[in-house]
């Protein structure tokens, strides 16, 4: 049985079309994945199918749905009120019987139902967001890149809860540029660029046999995960020695020891929680609560931001995980990335300016777009605009903090082209291990503060000892959990 | 960490802070230039006087003695004898407390609804006649200053027109309560504004966060998004503010009980200053302090709970 049918849909923001004539159709226990690049038209169609349009869109085109409609957002933690416990949510939501079902179905312990939001991991909060969903039975689940920003195993868990939920009858549709998460879950595939459909079909079709160049070109452009060549590694640049991090009377990090060459990159791996971006912080200044060592060039580096000179902080900069909150959005992009060179470097704010646009044009950006606040650039534009921001300082060492999840694959390609183009040291934070095996010369893996692997990247990743490593590697793959 | 821990945690330091404000009021008066009893005794200074004042003060016994004896008087709540009317300080502050009060918590249960009030209606009809009105309005109170303000509804409603009394001279605050409507007014004045902002600010946010819109696709019906959803997010950070005008009031607002004649806190400050009546003195100091730590103890509780991830 059909439950969701788009025809003609079309969606216009100042006459400029966001999404051009597409058609699609759902049945009851089938999953259609829409993908595509940001700025593709994913969301219009799916906030379309729920009925919404965002502010100033005119949407046109017949939306046929039969039953209700669940939509699960991008960010279950943003999703959810911080201030109330689930229980009395939930209470709002429907009788207790729906409610008790829906917590079945969604695989929630009501014993959690008595905790604020931010006291639930990532996969529970997810778990919890779709079960409210399902309080109101729809009969179809639009979900909004359910698993961006998760780590492997918690992507697992979350593919495996929507097949269940599939299973029992529901239709799904996947807004998601995560091609794994695609392979797993989709029966179908729309594949929009543009606001076009570029190719449909099949999902073993599409992602077997593109027709289309685009599709193969996402398809291509995702990493895989392959072992790297043994590469002779470099003397030390920078080192790490004994450093146990703490969160007032939390220890995060303990004992860690690490080194990374000059012109090497080290992947730091591992869960969300096990203390990676602390020491990315602990690198850059950024967190000061430690014992133990940070030598750059043999030379202990100041705790706190503030106690280094200009050359010690040019030396180490750090590209934060969430590009959009890293920039003031109130002024133009070009200032904020030229600050770097009048700030660090000394330069008359001319030269800084000229440098930015002139660095900012190589990956990509160009003036015009430069020019515009923040808030006028995709995700993965201003992504490499605070790289290029962090690289006018003309570092040593630079510390990436997951800075390619969430993009879609072809953006994330570029971005790891233009990393794998550094003559800098990198320390890459991630839990993406195909961005892992393409960058790294090193891995070194955290589990709860502790290293509990570290080597060269071909034979950590060739031959992992841990049995984080190897989740994470996604030996327990997607494909087995959503069985 | 559960509220009660929390809770446990922040008394202990509360208690801490007392102390230590009781131990710095005490070397305070330590610490004036050559002996405290020449420097209050005026400038002919009369020998009997100042022996006098030295006695009262009991400066002619050693230090660690005379702050035993003080700390030990503090927890009966015996703050020593005025050095002016030899009245005890605590009868003159408890004397004083009763107007002080009854102003401050009327202004608090005018001030809360109101200002949550006009920031919600504010924030629910964001740039229209309503929030534009409300935002000149209570801009506009806040930026005349209390004596002003005070001035002019003494004249206007006071004088000119006769229908309130114009001051509280000589009038029982308690069996009369009109002689308050012209000071809550001007007390209300400037807090409204400071108060209605944030929350306007804070439900706006709110409004346009992601767990409200989740919320409305959930089919929770507007009236319980509004209040139950984006309420107690946009209060969270008005709580600190209502902390800080607590304590102003508390304070006992100086210019406001000048004005109006209302023998308040800040009336008995004045003249304790004037009279160099260095005992009262030293027991406002100590209850002003035990008030700021008290009230922004609750405001830490109170924010807490509204806000639990923050101190997590």
């Amino acid at each position: 049985m059909t439950v969701v049918r788009v025809e003609g849909l079309r969606a216009e923001a100042r006459g400029r079309p966001l999404v051009d004539g597409v058609d699609l159709a759902v049945e009851a226990g089938r999953v259609l994945a829409v993908v595509g690049e940001s700025g593709s038209g994913k969301t219009t169609t799916g906030m379309a199918v729920l009925g919404e349009a965002a502010p100033g869109v005119t949407v046109t085109g017949t939306v046929t749905v039969t039953g209700r409609v669940g939509f699960v957002p991008q960010h279950p933690a943003a999703a959810l009120n911080p201030v109330r416990r689930l229980r009395k949510v939930f209470r709002e939501l429907g009788p207790p019987e729906a409610v008790a079902a829906a917590l079945r179905r969604a695989r929630v312990d009501p014993d959690l139902l008595d905790r604020y939001p931010h006291q639930l991991s990532g996969g529970q909060q997810q778990r919890v967001v779709l079960a409210q969903v399902l309080v109101g039975d729809p009969a179809v689940i639009v979900a909004d890149e359910p698993t961006t920003g998760q780590d492997a195993i918690t992507r697992a868990e979350v593919v495996a809860e929507l097949a269940e939920v599939v299973n029992q009858g529901v239709a799904l549709i996947l807004l998601t540029h995560d091609l794994d998460v695609v392979r797993a879950l989709a029966d179908d595939v729309l594949v929009l660029r543009a606001g076009r459909v570029v190719e449909a079909g099949p999902a073993d079709d599409v992602l077997t046999v593109p027709r289309d160049p685009y599709t193969r070109a996402l398809i291509d452009a995702q990493p895989r995960l392959t072992t790297p060549d043994a590469a002779d590694s470099a003397p030390p640049l920078l080192r790490v020695a004994g450093l146990t991090a703490r969160h007032r009377a939390a220890h995060v990090l303990h004992g860690v020891d690490l080194a990374v060459g000059a012109g090497e990159c080290l992947a730091v791996v591992g869960r969300s929680g096990s203390g990676k971006t602390t020491l990315g912080r602990c690198l850059a200044g950024l967190h000061e609560t430690y014992d133990g060592d940070v030598l750059l060039d043999g030379q202990p580096l100041p705790r706190s931001l503030r106690k280094r000179d200009r050359v010690a902080v040019a030396r180490v900069q750090y590209v934060f995980q969430d590009a959009r909150a890293s920039f003031d959005p109130h002024r133009t992009v070009v200032e904020q990335v030229a600050r770097t060179g009048v700030r660090l470097r000394g330069m008359t704010a001319a030269a800084a300016r000229e440098s930015a646009l002139e660095r900012l044009a190589e990956v990509g950006v160009d003036a015009a777009k430069a020019e515009r606040a923040p808030s006028g650039l995709s995700g993965g534009e201003l992504q490499r605009c605070a790289l290029v921001r962090a690289l006018l300082a003309q570092p040593d060492v630079l510390v990436c903090d997951e800075i390619t999840s969430g993009l879609d694959t072809l953006t994330q390609a570029g971005l790891l082209d233009l990393l794998a183009g550094l003559t800098c040291a990198v320390v890459l934070i991630s839990h993406d291990m195909g961005v892992v095996a393409r960058l790294a010369d090193r891995v070194a893996v955290l589990h709860a503060g502790r290293l509990v692997e570290h080597g060269p990247a071909h034979a950590v990743l060739a031959a992992p000892t841990h049995p984080v490593t190897t989740g994470l590697l996604g030996h327990t793959t997607i494909e087995e959990a959503s069985k | 960490m559960s509220l009660s821990r929390y809770a446990l945690r922040r008394l202990l330091f509360g208690a801490v802070q007392v102390l230590a404000v009781v131990t710095a009021v005490f070397l305070m008066v330590h610490a004036l230039p050559g002996d405290a009893a020449v420097a209050l005794a005026g400038d002919d200074p009369d020998p009997d006087r100042v022996e006098v004042i030295r006695r009262a003060l009991g400066l002619d016994r050693p230090v660690l003695e005379r702050f035993g004896e003080w700390l030990w008087g503090l927890a009966r709540l015996d703050f020593g004898a005025s050095v002016v009317s030899g009245r005890p300080v605590a009868d003159t502050l408890v004397a004083a407390l009763g107007p002080t009060v009854v102003l401050a918590v009327l202004t608090l249960v005018l001030l809360v609804p109101l200002a949550v009030a006009a920031g919600v209606a504010g924030a629910l009809r964001e740039g229209g006649p309503l929030d534009r009105a409300l935002t000149s309005v209570t801009v506009g109170l806040h930026s005349i200053p209390e004596f002003a303000l005070a001035i002019v509804l003494v004249a206007v409603f006071g004088v000119g027109l006769g229908w309130l009394p114009p001051t509280a001279v000589g009038v029982d605050v308690l069996a009369e309560p009109a002689v308050l409507v012209l000071p809550l007014v001007v007390l209300l004045a400037r807090p409204l504004c400071s108060i209605s902002r944030l929350v306007r600010a804070g439900m706006l946010d709110a409004l346009a966060s992601d767990y409200v819109r989740h919320a409305r696709r959930l089919g929770v019906p507007p009236g319980r998004v509004r209040f139950a959803h984006a309420l107690p997010n946009a209060l969270a950070p008005a709580v600190q503010q209502v902390a800080r005008t607590t304590d102003w009031l508390l304070g006992g607002v100086i210019v406001v009980e000048a004005v109006f004649v209302i023998p308040g806190l800040g009336t008995v400050l004045v003249d304790a200053v004037a009279a160099r009546d260095l005992p009262v003195v030293q027991g406002l100091a100590v209850v002003f302090a035990v008030t700021t730590i008290a009230v922004n103890l609750l405001a830490d509780l109170v924010a807490f709970r509204l806000a639990p991830r923050a101190a997590a």
